[in-house]
């Protein structure tokens, strides 16, 4: 054969193909919001005065604070409940025959073939003064006058709940299908009970599905404009909200860029704890 | 034809120069793009103002391209040399932003065939207004068996945990809040006695909704009973059987106007003006008066008819009397400390 010409790394990547998506990330993703940052380092609204005015205007402003923090914490609030609720929901399916499998699948992803919207009025519906609850509550006699529901945080958690657990359920019903099911029996003839063979064994192998659903739903869950505004209703603020508020409708854009880097760098911190505990999950997993 | 690939190539960039830099085309001839609002405002302007406009100007070509004011603003900001919107239409908030923002061209009052014709307070000489909204109060008759009279009304110990308001994101929000303020000694450069009327409804209030359309969703589920709102979006509720009514206040209504804009270095401007003048017509205005439209007119030659004349008032005259005017110029100046203080002063 002589001299071959030296063989091509296998290992080695070409980033030719990468190149197109790249780009379009780089022309409506990055500078959008170097655009953003630019706007945000404003004082006034005109955009001709240079200075950290908006941050500090926020990062002073207890009122301003109030809002990231409660926005912050609808966020916790809703993915605590869907990991609560989602889970027993994936370990089920990892556990029934394929027929079933097709029926949990079809009630999980039924939500998604659904607008927000459609979904958060049906909210509406359900949580109103002459509602499904108020109603059955009341015909049982358990309650006289009829419950605030809509409009107070706890509806909003719940319908936030409901609206984004499918992107709690699909990353923990892959996660728990990775587990190979011999675990679960080697662990149970070792004398291990199934509370603790859940503990020690599923719920640590599933963790980076825990994260992965964690992740998509808070982040979903403190963005949800639509669903926040038709339950939360006009007087709880969240950081959308407030967002829209001061761009919309008062026009100031420094403030309105300043709040949105401030909450994307809020949003980037609480992923990056989950991406930690990810990384510290495999580490624990591979134990 | 012989199809090479240079000649194919060459065809396929202009092609895409002329897609992605739609000035090159656009700068020789371009439709007249209107820029109206979305919903009811699109499907009226569709039925009734563009075919007026079309019969009158041999077929002009025209485009609806519905959006928010905010979006029209920003949008001809981002080409105030060759802005891609005509006409554009405001509410009173907005169209002081635009103006002041010199995106407007004056209206050539002076050429104008109806622009005389209108009522004192539609003439602005930036943009004349060829529509009306109106707020007064809404309530359902299945529930409030007196018909309220006065603003005063929602404050009746009767409809605890009944009333909704809307904040002051919106036009409504602002100009009720004003309104109300004026009624306890205060005006568009104070409402601090607004805030306290605000304060002191707070045992009857049942909801504060985010926008104005929200309110039509309380009434449908029975959340609320009473609240202030706009005649037209009552109007579109009752059609679809939602059991509500509007009452003009004996304060008086308030009446925004909606202003109609060229705007500034249009490529279209005659056009433009042609599309604003039927705007103004009384064919036009009398058509939008009418079911299942129902717009309130400005042009004091169009007789008022139907729903308006019954509910709102019979003549130019009354309508003088019955409806507010805000100044809109003075409310702007202080609108984003209102609004941070709402934020922060009413929770229930």
């Amino acid at each position: 054969m002589g001299t071959a010409p030296a063989s091509r790394d296998v290992t080695s990547y070409g980033m030719g193909l990468a190149a197109p998506l790249a780009l379009f990330f780089l022309v409506f993703f990055v500078a959008p919001l170097l655009q953003l940052l630019w706007l945000s380092l404003h004082n006034d609204t005109a955009g001709l005065h240079w200075g950290v005015g908006q941050y500090l205007h926020f990062l002073t402003d207890p009122f301003s604070l109030s809002v990231l923090g409660s926005t912050l914490l609808l966020g916790a609030e809703v993915t605590a409940v869907c990991l609560v609720l989602g889970f027993p929901i994936a370990w089920l399916y990892q556990r029934v025959g394929p027929r079933l499998q097709t029926v949990i699948i079809l009630i999980v992803l039924l939500p998604l073939l659904t607008s927000v919207v459609v979904r958060t009025f049906a909210w509406i519906v359900i949580l109103g003064r002459q509602g499904i609850i108020n109603a059955t509550l009341q015909s049982l006699g358990i309650i006289d006058t009829p419950l605030k529901l809509l409009y107070t945080q706890f509806g909003v958690v719940i319908a936030l709940a409901q609206v984004q657990m499918p992107l709690m359920t699909l990353p923990l019903i892959t996660a728990l299908g990775r587990i190979d099911p011999n675990l679960d029996d080697a662990s149970c003839s070792l004398g291990a009970g199934s509370w603790r063979t859940f503990f020690r064994i599923v719920l640590p192998l599933s963790l980076p599905g825990v994260i992965a659903g964690c992740t998509l739903t808070y982040a979903a869950a403190i963005t949800a404009f639509i669903t926040q505004s038709l339950i939360g209703g006009g007087q709880m603020l969240f950081m959308p909200m407030y967002l829209y508020q001061q761009a919309s409708t008062l026009q100031n854009w420094p403030f309105a860029s300043a709040i949105s880097i401030i909450f994307l760098l809020a949003v980037l911190a609480v992923v990056s704890v989950f991406t930690t505990l990810g990384r510290m999950s495999r580490g624990y997993g591979g134990a | 034809m012989i199809l090479n690939r240079r000649s194919l190539m060459t065809t396929a960039l202009t092609l895409g120069a002329m897609k992605a830099f739609p000035g090159l085309s656009y700068a020789q001839a371009r439709p007249l793009v209107f820029a109206t609002f979305t919903g009811s405002w699109e499907e009226a302007h569709k039925a009734v103002l563009v075919p007026a406009f079309r019969k009158a100007n041999s077929d002009a070509a025209i485009v609806l391209d519905p959006m928010l004011s905010v979006d029209q603003i920003a949008k001809i900001n981002a080409a105030k040399a060759n802005p891609p919107i005509d006409v554009m239409l405001h509410d009173p908030g907005p169209a002081l932003v635009a103006i002041g923002q010199d995106l407007a061209e004056p209206y050539p009052v002076e050429k104008s065939a109806y622009y005389k014709d209108l009522i004192t307070e539609a003439q602005e000489p930036m943009g004349p207004a060829p529509f009306f909204q109106v707020v007064g109060l809404t309530y359902n008759p299945e529930a409030v068996k007196t018909p309220p009279t006065s603003w005063a009304d929602l404050w009746k110990p009767e409809f605890k945990g009944r009333v909704g308001i809307t904040n002051l994101n919106s036009t409504l929000g602002t100009g009720w809040l004003v309104e109300i303020a004026k009624m306890r000694g205060g005006s568009e450069a104070n409402v601090d006695p607004g805030f306290k009327a605000i304060e002191e409804l707070k045992p009857n209030l049942a909801a504060v909704a985010a926008n104005p359309g929200a309110l039509a969703t309380l009434f449908q589920q029975g959340q609320i009973d009473i609240s202030p709102g706009n005649f037209n979006a009552i109007q579109i509720l009752k059609a679809r059987g939602v059991p509500v009514e509007f009452v003009a206040p004996k304060e008086g209504a308030i009446a925004f106007k909606t202003t109609i804009h060229i705007v500034k270095n249009s490529p279209n401007r005659e056009l433009a003006f042609k599309l604003i003048e039927a705007s103004l017509s009384p064919e036009v205005q009398t058509a939008l008066m009418n079911s299942p439209y129902l717009i309130v007119p400005t042009n004091s030659k169009v007789a008022m008819g139907g729903e308006i004349a019954r509910v709102l008032a019979k003549d130019t005259a009354e309508l003088k009397q019955k409806f507010v005017f805000q100044d809109w110029k003075k409310i702007n100046e202080q609108r984003s400390t209102w609004i941070e203080r709402f934020n922060r002063e009413i929770k229930i």
